[in-house]
């Protein structure tokens, strides 16, 4: 208890709770407000958000230390602890890029008759963002109880947003497997809460011992979190629910959503459990990793239509960030944070997600302006939309892990620990996964660049939205200009205690 | 920086900033002409830097750097020769095609990266500049978009990506054996014999770079992708984006330590190269396929070179295979840049194309006098008087047969009208001024390379050792012509068609493998794997210590 009795809230502590409550406060007037205005309206909140995510980040970078806050002023086990250190404040900063680039590229363009997306959007995509910064956040398992189930309710409607029965069905099943992994993870945060008398992730960290409710809790936990990530094999509900939401939609599903449940399995295994429990459960979850990337990657070469494609792309692409739990698990304790491994799933993740955003809303842009997206018929489509097969072929070179592109140095950083540790298996998973990701790219991408086979009348579509994607590719390339070693931004902090919380 | 090294910097730089510039309308309707501009800095950087020059562009831990030795100048200057012609050829055989646009951005995209092989220090670089060239170079072999170039296409990007996944675990493993994150090569070489993952890294290297040298049977992609692209595009192909694999063997092999076993694996492999190129060279119809199969053959001759180097622990063979692989750029992009004119010309006036044509094929075999003979003779050097040097002396020998073959067909292709007898003055000048620098240039290395006089090279019995095997070749080819056994029909890629018979076979694995997906995407499937999952955690979590 001494150790909390000396914790202070950092100054800027209230940053965190902004990034939470700021996007929220954003719900209530859209609610009063024509959708045409209420596009406006949310790209307030939008500017908002990123300025407060910015600041975050920037303060933590700039003070070396991660920000503290105690809702109420009362620290835990009392009161709920916000807490970001360096990996937080890297997620938060992902997220916002992906959200407001996703708002930009779903704004109507003025001019442009292009389809209005729906109220309904602009209230999800906000109540998307305070979840997931809530997630980044919140150091109390009650908290991110709360905060993922937002996530849920606001990100299945936006899998059907369009009120097809497909889409519908598919937002039912990923609401099913959602709710499955809450109540696992419930279950866990009962048990831990009733053997520790405590919900805050620091503490428990600290009280517990490897109890049998503490193994059992981590498992039941896990499992949830990996059931909403998506990991192979619990990947069925992913493909449709992903190919099926509008384009912006699924760039912020399949870049960011996912990533939520990856980052509290993190927080799981290298904040509450010890090092040899870690190194015990890695082997498990790159197991699963590796089928992602080889099997998603197979399942992904075999699809017709190109989101589906992207959606299947999306399954194979987090199993890069399960290998990386037995590489940085090797170099175990303090060390993990500092190992190549770690800076390279972040690195993977990062570029993954601007990546994909990025591809998804080129596949918007195509199907918008040739009216469909079945693969066999989109020769010579790098004729109609030069920008967008641009945008997706730029993604694509992320995704293969060639340079320069963000893909190729986390792919590099990946390989470079799992030789080092000679996880020969996992650097052949590695190089493997290139290639089938090359595979099924350039299968969309080399008829692309064909002579058209027939006359389409193209759709015209808003340049800027077209010019959103290939930022978005373009940030992925410059991540390949990342120098090769570990980033100390994101050992701030780590490993986590509210001792290093103090100003 | 000086200006040696901004000259440097350029060589790459300036066409790759071109190509970016190319995303602009205007510069795209002028694209034609930066072609052959464009090759100019790689030239003065080949002429004027100083040699053993370093160039560090971006401090650590970027280490983005640059090195010009002899054997990259030789290299840097050969290969910017003929980017050049050929960039000059191209601006008239271009004029009118509508998606020359394109074509210019994958044209500068691959000079480019050509170039930046040739002279970046760093493994990183390295590896960029690599795969620049390689995948751009896609770009100029599918330029045509027929049924034909697809495939082509299809199967060069499958095998220059399989390379790559080679290559970059070659290099991951090799720069880990070095403290900075991305070393310089000659570091990083340095350490290769001390490293526990050698044989390893060799075996990687050897076939990631043979692959870009069409070694056997690592070649099926060349005779396709050769033989489908525009002329000069062809010509740059064969000449200058093989020999990224020369260079990266001549840097990334421990040339400097003895290593017999790898170096006589290389030269094995080198020499049924040389001859299996010949011999399937000779069975061809098309004239640009029999080029290209002299072109595997040809990278077969650097291949035995550089592996003969390795045998003996002789970093000094560096310099001479660069120069008998700059003789190749100059020759090979001059025999294609001919394939282009012959077509132009009419039957009758086809003659004084096809001598010239058939004096650079005889310079490529080695012909007295030529610039040819003088790369021949270089490469004894090394080679010495073993079965490997014999064996290379001979393969001369088939050389002039396929070059003999290369002109037969050449005269059948001649298809232009008798009102124009001659192409136009724009595709005439740079091949003839490419095809007298191809003869007369080595004459200027020769010296400085092998470090004896130019007057030991024209020594009687130097003028034997290269004159025996052409004419025997020449006797041979009239022989054959004669009487000779009808030749069989081998498609371009010869054992790619077999290759080719396992796809339905692969198609149906995936399918099998897809029908997994079908299974796992039930519900009461993932259900079941869930609650295994979290048994499986707990049981692996409780074993812990």
């Amino acid at each position: 208890m001494s150790l909390i009795a000396s914790v202070h809230a950092s100054p800027l502590g209230l940053l965190l709770v902004l990034a939470v409550i700021v996007p929220l406060c954003g719900l209530a007037p859209l609610l009063l407000l024509k959708s045409r205005v209420a596009e406006r309206a949310a790209l307030v909140f939008l500017a908002a958000g990123l300025a407060i995510v910015c600041v975050l980040c920037f303060e933590v970078a700039r003070s070396g230390a991660p920000l503290a806050y105690f809702l109420g002023g009362f620290k835990p086990p009392l009161g709920v602890g916000l807490r970001a250190d360096g990996f937080s404040a890297f997620m938060l900063g992902v997220t916002a890029v992906v959200i407001v680039s996703a708002g930009l590229f779903a704004m109507t363009a003025p001019g442009a008759d292009a389809p209005r997306m729906p109220l309904a959007f602009w209230m999800l995509l906000l109540g998307v963002w305070s979840a997931l910064n809530l997630v980044y956040v919140a150091d109390d398992l009650f908290a991110l109880y709360v905060a993922l189930e937002l996530l849920t309710f606001a990100a299945v409607p936006l899998v059907c947003l369009d009120g097809r029965a497909k889409t519908l069905s598919a937002a039912l099943q990923y609401l099913l497997f959602a709710l499955f992994g809450s109540v696992l993870y419930l279950l866990g945060a009962a048990l831990l809460y009733g053997t520790y008398g405590t919900l805050d992730i620091i503490l428990l960290a600290q009280r517990a011992h490897g109890e049998p409710a503490l193994l059992a809790a981590l498992a039941l936990m896990t499992a949830g979190m990996l059931a909403k990530a998506a990991l192979f094999p619990l990947y069925l509900w992913l493909p449709a629910a992903h190919a099926g939401a509008p384009a912006a939609a699924s760039a912020i599903l399949s870049a960011v959503v996912i990533k939520a449940p990856i980052f509290l399995v993190v927080r799981f295994w290298y904040d509450i459990a010890t090092p040899a429990q870690t190194a015990a459960v890695a082997p498990i979850l790159a197991a699963l990793g590796a089928g992602a990337v080889v099997l998603c990657g197979v399942f992904a070469l075999r699809q017709a239509r190109l989101k589906l494609l992207i959606a299947y792309s999306t399954a194979a692409q987090i199993g890069y960030l399960f290998l990386m739990f037995p590489l940085a698990a090797a170099s175990a304790g303090a060390g993990a944070w500092g190992a190549i491994a770690w800076t390279g799933g972040a690195l993977h993740l990062v570029s993954h997600a601007l990546s994909k955003a990025a591809m998804f809303m080129a596949a918007g842009v195509i199907a918008e302006t040739v009216g469909h997206d079945r693969i066999a018929q989109l020769s010579g489509i790098g004729r109609i939309v030069p920008i967008s097969v641009f945008a997706f072929g730029l993604g694509g070179l992320s995704l293969m892990g060639l340079p320069p592109s963000g893909g190729f140095v986390a792919k590099v950083m990946l390989l470079t620990s799992a030789v080092q540790q000679g996880a020969w298996w996992i650097a052949i998973v590695i190089l493997v996964g290139g290639l089938l990701a090359a595979g099924y790219v350039l299968r969309v991408l080399l008829p692309a660049l064909q002579r058209p086979v027939a006359e389409v009348v193209p759709v015209p579509v808003a340049r800027w939205r077209e010019m959103v994607a290939l930022a978005l590719a373009l940030g992925a390339v410059a991540l390949g200009f990342v120098p090769l070693q570990p980033a100390a931004f994101l050992a701030i902090g780590r490993p986590a205690s509210w001792e290093g919380a103090a100003p | 920086m000086t200006f040696a090294a901004i000259l440097l910097v350029a060589a790459p730089a300036v066409p790759f900033l071109l190509a970016l510039a190319c995303a602009g309308r205007p510069v795209r309707r002028i694209a034609p002409l930066l072609l052959a501009p464009a090759a100019v800095p790689g030239l003065l950087a080949a002429l004027l830097v100083p040699r053993d020059i370093f160039v560090l562009v971006a401090p650590a831990p970027f280490r983005i750097s640059f090195f010009l030795d002899v054997p990259g100048a030789i290299l840097l200057g050969g290969a910017a020769l003929l980017w050049i012609a050929a960039g000059t050829y191209a601006a008239t055989s271009l004029a009118k095609d509508p998606r020359r646009g394109g074509f210019c951005v994958w044209w500068l995209l691959t000079l480019s990266g050509s170039f930046g092989v040739f002279i970046v220090a760093d493994v990183a670089s390295f590896y960029l500049a690599f795969a620049l060239v390689s995948l751009a170079a896609f770009g100029l072999s599918a330029h045509d978009d027929t049924a034909e170039a697809r495939r082509a296409g299809m199967v060069y990007l499958a095998l220059t990506l399989f390379g790559e996944a080679l290559l970059i675990a070659a290099f991951v493993m090799l720069a880990s054996g070095s403290p900075q994150a991305n070393p310089l090569i000659r570091d990083a070489v340095a350490q290769l014999p001390l490293s526990p993952w050698r044989e390893a890294i060799l075996l990687l290297l050897m076939v990631g770079f043979g692959l870009k040298m069409g070694l056997v049977p690592l070649h099926v992609w060349m005779p396709l992708a050769h033989s489908v692209a525009p002329v000069p595009a062809s010509a740059v192909l064969s000449g200058i984006v093989v020999k990224a694999g020369v260079i990266g063997l001549l840097r990334f092999l421990p040339l400097g330590v003895a290593t017999p076993h790898w170096g006589l694996a290389l030269s094995v492999a080198g020499i049924v190269t040389a001859y299996y190129g010949i011999a399937l060279g000779l069975t061809q119809k098309h004239p640009k396929r029999v080029l290209a199969y002299s072109t595997v053959s040809q990278m077969g001759v650097v291949a035995t070179v550089i592996g003969g180097a390795l045998v003996q622990g002789d970093s000094a063979a560096a310099a001479i295979a660069a120069f008998y692989a700059a003789n190749h750029i100059l020759l090979k992009g001059a025999l294609f840049l001919a394939v282009g004119i012959a077509a132009a010309s009419a039957p009758g006036a086809v003659t004084p194309v096809l001598t010239l044509a058939g004096l650079l094929g005889l310079s490529l075999a080695g012909l007295p006098f030529t610039g040819g003979a003088l790369a021949k003779l270089a490469i004894k050097g090394p080679m010495g008087e073993g079965a490997a040097g014999f064996l290379l002396a001979l393969s001369a020998a088939g050389t002039t047969l396929l070059m003999a073959k290369f002109v037969l067909l050449l005269r059948d292709s001649a298809k232009g009208r008798a009102a124009f007898p001659l192409p136009s003055q724009g595709l005439l000048a740079p091949w003839i001024v490419l095809s007298v620098l191809a003869l007369a240039l080595p004459f200027t290395l020769y010296p400085l390379v092998t470090g004896e006089r130019l007057a030991a090279a024209f020594a009687l019995v130097n003028v034997e050792k290269t004159a025996v095997p052409v004419l025997l070749g020449l006797a041979l080819a009239f022989a054959l012509h004669q009487r000779g056994p009808a030749l069989p029909d081998v498609p371009a890629g010869d054992v790619l068609v077999l290759a080719e018979r396992l796809g339905p076979l692969l198609a149906r694995g995936l399918a099998g493998v897809g029908r997994l997906d079908d299974v796992l995407r039930r519900f009461g499937v993932a259900g079941l794997l869930l609650a295994g999952l979290v048994i499986a955690l707990a049981v692996a979590v409780g074993a812990a210590p």
